[in-house]
């Protein structure tokens, strides 16, 4: 007889039970977009964050003091450490190497520049004193393991970009700056004569580059003309060597814990710290794995990435609470309403003998069985709907996790139970009379 | 035809006929209206926080000589006059400008004999530490008031072995002068290399009184302010290179179209939970009134009349739900403001009346079910049938 009476209620007037559902699965729906999203979203923002640029710069560790004035290092090319470029590979190899997001190692040194126009019979005016900058762009690095991991500066420092393409390696191509290409008219497709100066010959020797593009960073990049590694390295004399090292690293945000000194820590303390995504746990990493380098946190990226993201993220899960906060006033609300509807039903129970805790147990087995019912519909809903606003927003869809599925279910019960209490405990209080004579 | 005094009694009457439905409704509708009011405007505020956080990434704005070609350390320079042409305040904020001249000095701790070269960086201006940001890993501020203090960048007092209180030896082409260290600076950057020294040191050093090698500034200002700050001062300072660093602006756009993205669409799925939760209210009152609503028809009631005040009675509960609930959520906001970025959020008196707007909008779209009411036959009704 129980079993019928529940059962009744949902077929006789499956309309009313519809919309009660409707605005059950609704909610639940959005509670699971809202939870699906914010537990993804936290790394895809790190990553968005990566377009701020590297945030770790390796260098070598026994290297006289850089000159370095506005990205442009005064030291001559010959002076100074190098590090060797067939260890970059190693990079990949390292405890959190699916965090190494990008790098780009940089040879830099003073050149001469001339024109193509120029070139036939210079006056010393041609020659232009000017800054070569070899680094990799969409270079395939090979890594200890076998495969080969395509990276370069493009990819470190998003923010660069170039009117025309990229260089491509081996084609004597080269990209320059924009403020040198206004300054000597140059434009994609010319043709420019690069040479760094060897004081220790009388000729110096000019070697040909195709301007595939114009480069505008907004720093001083836009005075330079930038080459593959290896044709700096070959202009520079400076075989299979670099001297700077950008890292662009996914890290999660320094903490208390991360401002501690490693050298102070328990072991035990260390290794959570070790295999703790920090910025410095990862520099350390990557010093293990180059040897005799010096690496550090470029703290105004570094930080400012820290601060912003912790509030980026605190303020999702703000907005998650809020919406669940709206999902559970709508399905306690449906909850209640759908109670004080049946008043008179629960009237006629009572008369016929029904006592008010049978009454009670009925309708809240009712509201459960619409709760799972409801909420089974709203996390399909959900899932849909994360897809859309996860595409829309952040540009990728969260996967559907049991996870949520549990906790929007559990969810679902105890609103529409706490939502039904009150009006059925007044309802179980009821006084048949007056309810069947309709007052 | 105005409304009679009739209308608004029925009107009352409709309203405090049921105590725990209005509660609900008037909760349901309270609460979505608290919630739009405060993510509203904290996307508002999101944007100036957020640019806010991102000064802390130090210099947005720079300005250098135009033909920024040198291949010494210092080539092309400004006229110091440049800088105090630089504007102190933008939008009510003060603006930090500090100016730097740069020079290559030859470098020892006082007592050795042993130079080495290093960049000398001589600064001037307010705000050093937000245009270069870092951390002072020591910092003696009694010797910060010295006229020759110097700050000295990490990497650099190592190779000299310097620290609080030492002194250093600059000579730079026969000229000579002195410092006295009074922080050791760590950023990461560049700057970890470089002494930062007074400009008129650095200046007679350089042998290039009134001088400047480039000045940077911090502007707290969202991307499209700061482009036409760029501008105005570009006019103002003709012969100089006026440019933003593309770096942060670019990436401080993209995570704030994310944020607020976030941000209105919540809302929306908000404004929808709260229709639905007042309709589930509705189809009860629908429901009910078919007994009224037979008689005011069988007395001559038309159905527009009929409609019209189901109708006033949706807008006036979203009316007074609006206007408790968005107030409320202003509040709300200026605490999540606070939780999220450290300071409250200015409350915006426009999200007050959008608010309250969609509130009556998302009341009048919930009333939906009782459209079934106009279809009420007043005979059937009378005899009991449904």
């Amino acid at each position: 007889m129980f079993l019928r009476l529940v059962a009744d209620s949902f077929t006789r007037r499956p309309r009313r039970k519809i919309i009660s559902m409707a605005a059950l699965a609704m909610g639940m729906g959005v509670a699971t977009a809202a939870l699906s999203v914010s537990l993804d979203v936290g790394d895809r923002l790190a990553k968005e964050f990566r377009s701020l640029g590297a945030n770790l710069l390796v260098t070598p560790e026994a290297d006289s003091l850089p000159l370095e004035i506005g990205g442009v290092d005064y030291r001559p090319a010959n002076a100074g450490a190098y590090l060797p470029e067939a260890d970059l590979g190693k990079l990949k190899t390292i405890f959190w190497r699916f965090n190494i997001m990008a790098f780009a190692p940089i040879v830099q040194s003073p050149a001469q520049l001339l024109t193509a126009s120029a070139m036939e019979h210079p006056a010393p005016a041609d020659y232009t004193d000017i800054q070569v900058i070899g680094t990799y762009v969409n270079h395939a690095v090979p890594v200890p393991d076998g495969t080969t991991y395509v990276t370069g500066i493009d990819k470190t420092n998003p923010w660069w970009t170039v009117a025309g393409r990229w260089f491509r390696e081996g084609q004597h191509e080269c990209v320059v700056g924009a403020a040198l290409a206004k300054r000597k008219g140059l434009r994609s497709g010319d043709t420019v004569y690069l040479s760094v100066p060897d004081n220790s010959k009388k000729v110096q020797v000019f070697s040909s580059y195709a301007v595939t593009g114009i480069l505008s960073t907004g720093s001083s990049e836009e005075e330079a003309v930038v080459v593959p590694l290896a044709d700096a390295q070959t202009l520079a004399r400076l075989p299979q060597s670099y001297r700077q090292l950008y890292v662009s690293a996914l890290t999660k945000p320094e903490d208390a814990f991360a401002r501690k000194d490693p050298k102070t820590m328990t072991p035990a303390e260390f290794d959570t710290w070790y295999c703790t995504p920090y910025i410095s746990s990862i520099a350390l990493q990557i010093s293990q794995e180059l040897k005799g380098t010096d690496v550090r946190v470029i703290r105004r990226v570094a930080e400012g990435e820290g601060n912003v993201l912790s509030r980026v993220r605190l303020l999702l899960w703000l907005v998650t609470g809020a919406a669940l906060l709206a999902a559970a006033l709508a399905v306690g609300a449906s909850a209640a309403a759908s109670v004080i509807e049946r008043r008179t039903e629960i009237g006629l129970m009572k008369a016929l003998g029904a006592n008010s805790g049978l009454v009670g147990i009925l309708l809240a087995a009712e509201q459960l069985l619409l709760a799972l019912v409801g909420g089974g519909i709203g996390f399909i809903v959900g899932i849909l709907l994360a897809r859309v606003l996860g595409y829309r927003v952040f540009g990728f869809a969260p996967e559907p996790r049991l996870f949520v599925l549990f906790v929007v279910l559990g969810l679902a019960a105890l609103i529409t139970l706490l939502g039904s209490a009150y009006p059925v405990r007044q309802a179980s209080r009821y006084d048949p009379a007056p309810i069947l004579r309709g007052e | 035809m105005a409304p009679s005094p009739m209308f608004w009694r029925i009107i009352r009457r409709l309203i405090t006929a049921n105590y725990g439905r209005l509660f609900v409704v008037l909760l349901a509708l309270g609460a979505g209206a608290a919630v739009t009011s405060a993510l509203l405007n904290l996307q508002i505020d999101a944007k100036k926080r957020l640019t806010t956080e991102f000064r802390a990434l130090g210099a947005n704005v720079i300005v250098t000589p135009r033909s920024g070609n040198s291949q010494n350390g210092n080539g092309a320079t400004l006229d110091a006059s440049f800088f105090s042409r630089v504007p102190g305040q933008y939008e009510g904020k003060p603006v930090p400008a500090v100016a730097f001249l740069y020079v290559i000095a030859q470098v020892a701790k006082a007592g050795t004999i042993h130079f080495e070269p290093a960049v000398l960086a001589g600064t001037e201006g307010q705000g050093i530490t937000q245009i270069r940001p870092g951390r002072r890993t020591e910092y003696r501020t009694n010797f910060e008031s010295d006229p020759n203090a110097c700050e000295v960048g990490v990497q650099a007092a190592s190779q000299f072995k310097v620290a609080p209180g030492d002194s250093l030896q600059l000579r730079n082409q026969g000229s000579e002068a002195s410092c006295k260290v009074f922080a050791i600076v760590a950023t990461g950057g560049a700057e970890d290399t470089q002494i930062f020294t007074n400009l008129q040191t650095a200046q007679s050093l350089a042998d290039l009184p009134g001088r400047l090698s480039l000045i940077q500034l911090s502007v707290n200002a969202t991307p499209a302010s700061l482009n036409s700050f760029i501008a105005a001062l570009g006019r103002q300072l003709p012969d100089a290179d006026v440019h933003g660093i593309k770096q942060f602006a670019e990436a401080e756009g993209r995570i704030y179209s994310r944020i607020s993205g976030l941000l209105s669409s919540t809302v929306l799925l908000i404004l929808f939970l709260t229709s639905l939760c007042v309709m589930a209210g509705m189809s009860n009152v629908a429901v009910e009134r078919k007994n009224d609503v037979g008689l005011m028809k069988a007395i001559g009631g038309s159905v527009r009349r009929v409609v019209r005040l189901f109708l006033a009675e949706a807008i006036l509960l979203g009316f007074a739900g609006g206007l408790l609930g968005s107030a409320l959520g202003i509040f709300v906001s200026m605490w999540l403001g606070k939780a999220v970025f450290g300071v409250a959020a200015h409350p915006r008196l426009i999200v007050y009346p959008i608010s309250v707007a969609l509130t009556v909008l998302v009341s009048i779209a919930a009333a939906f079910p009782l459209r079934r009411l106009a279809s009420v036959r007043p005979a059937s009704v009378f005899r009991g049938e449904e």
